[in-house]
């Protein structure tokens, strides 16, 4: 039970998280002082948006940049890697998919993620604690789910959807500071009254939008995660395996007790009200379903098979 | 035959606090049958009831009555059984038959035994046999906890480790079949056990 015991890969890879809040701080501070600087210039709301735009797109062309950097994920040749590759060439082969570049990430948390902005220039990358800890087949049915990712353009889906969160947000900081600027250099009075009531009006339609969008995008992901976990389970025939390479990437795994019934039932295991799980409102806002629910479908689907 | 019906009709029993549906029990007749298409897993034949000890008059006759009533089946179908006690002091009585049906019936009727001479706080879990016919590794269980009145998977590959994969395998085969426990934090191991 206490940390101690827990294998390395279950605990947190501090640098790795580092990294990720870093990068996407420097994104989101670099984003902020730019068109701060724009408006400080006195640039007007079309030339504004227009640069963020580029931004937006320039941030979906890097995206792949970006993530990989973020990660620490290193592309690998065949040299490197020969079993990696192998594995990643027959599920693409097998479903007619353009080959992605394989990427390794040296860390003890088993994870995979794929990027990349269309199925040609896709990157899949993999931890090598995900390799220590997975079977072969294992392996097979969590590159799948990557490559059924990519299959979707799931990249693409997501940063569509976030353009509209991202656009409810400058619409909020222009309403926000043009009420600041138009009140504070008092224009003509009524006039100002006008304009501060519609901004106000602005200001709280952009933010009930930003919220909604939030919520849609992480609604999407989800969706997008099940999704993916279909495709797996059709590409390897074998949904039991990505239920248990998920349930090992969780730490489920670990829930099947070793010790004896004979040695526990004194302590009246059995009566023991399991804790809660996961809340709904956690659920609400995480981008990923929870495994359990995951898990499920797919052994729905492994029986659905017979 | 007919005395396992007779037994059968009595559906439910009470344990204390916790009403026990003997119907649970056999929910693993037909259970057993899609172990045997779906994975292969076939019954041995071999199952157990495990109690805590006691000392003690009562507890003995009680015993005394188990086995009389073992020897009567034994003549009537080809039931055997023996009494082996463990390390953690647990009296196992161990039924073996062809028919699996009869090995529920005894299970069933011991257990109901057990309860009507006020033990039924000494129950503990009944656990059945299968093997794989086809690569003959290791035993597979299907341990029945009489205080959950669920069933859950159990398969040791050795001394101190268990096949996951094959248990939720065995778990989403029969999961709506019989009453089965879904928190696989409480499936507990039964180690060492030779039946």
């Amino acid at each position: 039970m206490s940390s101690s015991t827990r294998p390395a890969w279950q605990k947190r890879e501090t640098g790795l998280v580092a990294r990720m809040i870093l990068s996407f701080a420097i994104l989101g501070l670099l984003y902020i002082i730019f068109l701060s600087v724009l408006a400080y210039l006195g640039l007007g709301f079309v030339p504004i948006a227009i640069v963020a735009s580029v931004m937006i797109l320039a941030q979906w062309y890097f995206s792949d940049k970006i993530v990989l950097w973020s990660s620490g994920a290193k592309l690998v040749t065949r040299d490197q890697f020969p079993e990696l590759h192998d594995l990643v060439e027959r599920i693409v082969a097998r479903n007619n998919l353009p080959k992605p570049k394989i990427a390794v990430i040296k860390a003890h948390m088993p994870n995979a993620f794929a990027t990349g902005k269309g199925p040609k220039s896709s990157v899949v990358a993999v931890t090598t604690g995900l390799m220590e800890i997975l079977d072969t087949l294992e392996l097979e049915s969590v590159i799948a789910h990557e490559l059924t990712h990519i299959r979707n353009r799931d990249v693409l889906v997501l940063t569509l959807a976030s353009l509209f969160s991202t656009v409810a947000w400058y619409l909020m900081q222009f309403g926000f500071y043009g009420g600041l600027y138009s009140g504070g250099m008092g224009y003509g009075g009524n006039r100002s009254n006008n304009s501060a009531g519609a901004m106000i009006i602005v200001i709280a339609v952009a933010m009930l939008t930003w919220v909604i969008s939030f919520l849609v995008i992480r609604a999407i992901s989800r969706y997008r995660e099940f999704a993916a976990d279909r495709g797996s389970a059709q590409m390897t025939g074998k949904p039991v395996k990505l239920a248990n390479a998920l349930m090992k990437i969780s730490g489920t795994m670990k829930n099947i007790p070793t010790k004896d019934l004979r040695q526990v039932e004194g302590l009246n295991a059995f009566f023991i009200v399991p804790a809660l799980s996961g809340s709904t409102i956690g659920n609400l806002f995480s981008t990923h379903p929870p495994v359990q629910k995951r898990v499920e479908k797919l052994m729905e689907m492994e029986a659905s098979m017979g | 035959m007919n005395f396992f019906r007779r037994i059968r009709k009595d559906a439910s029993y009470h344990i204390n606090d916790y009403t026990i549906d003997s119907g649970s029990l056999f929910s693993l007749s037909s259970a057993q049958i899609t172990l045997e298409i779906k994975l292969n897993l076939k019954s041995t034949g071999k199952a157990a009831i495990g109690l805590k000890n006691v000392s003690g008059r009562m507890f003995a006759e009680m015993v005394e009555e188990i086995r009389n009533f073992l020897d009567v089946s034994k003549t009537d179908s080809d039931l055997s059984y023996r009494v082996i006690n463990d390390a953690y002091d647990y009296l196992w009585i161990v039924i073996q038959s062809g028919k699996v049906e009869d090995i529920i019936s005894g299970i069933s009727a011991v257990g109901q035994t057990v309860h009507d001479r006020g033990f039924s706080n000494q129950l503990f879990v009944a656990i059945f046999q299968f093997r794989n016919y086809n690569n003959n590794k290791n035993d597979h269980y299907l341990v029945y906890n009489f205080a959950s009145n669920k069933f859950y998977p159990f398969v040791p590959v050795s001394k101190n480790e268990r096949d996951n994969e094959i248990e939720r395998e065995i778990f989403e085969t029969i999961l709506n079949e019989m009453p089965f426990e879904r928190d696989d934090s409480l499936w507990y191991p039964i180690w060492n056990l030779t039946l």
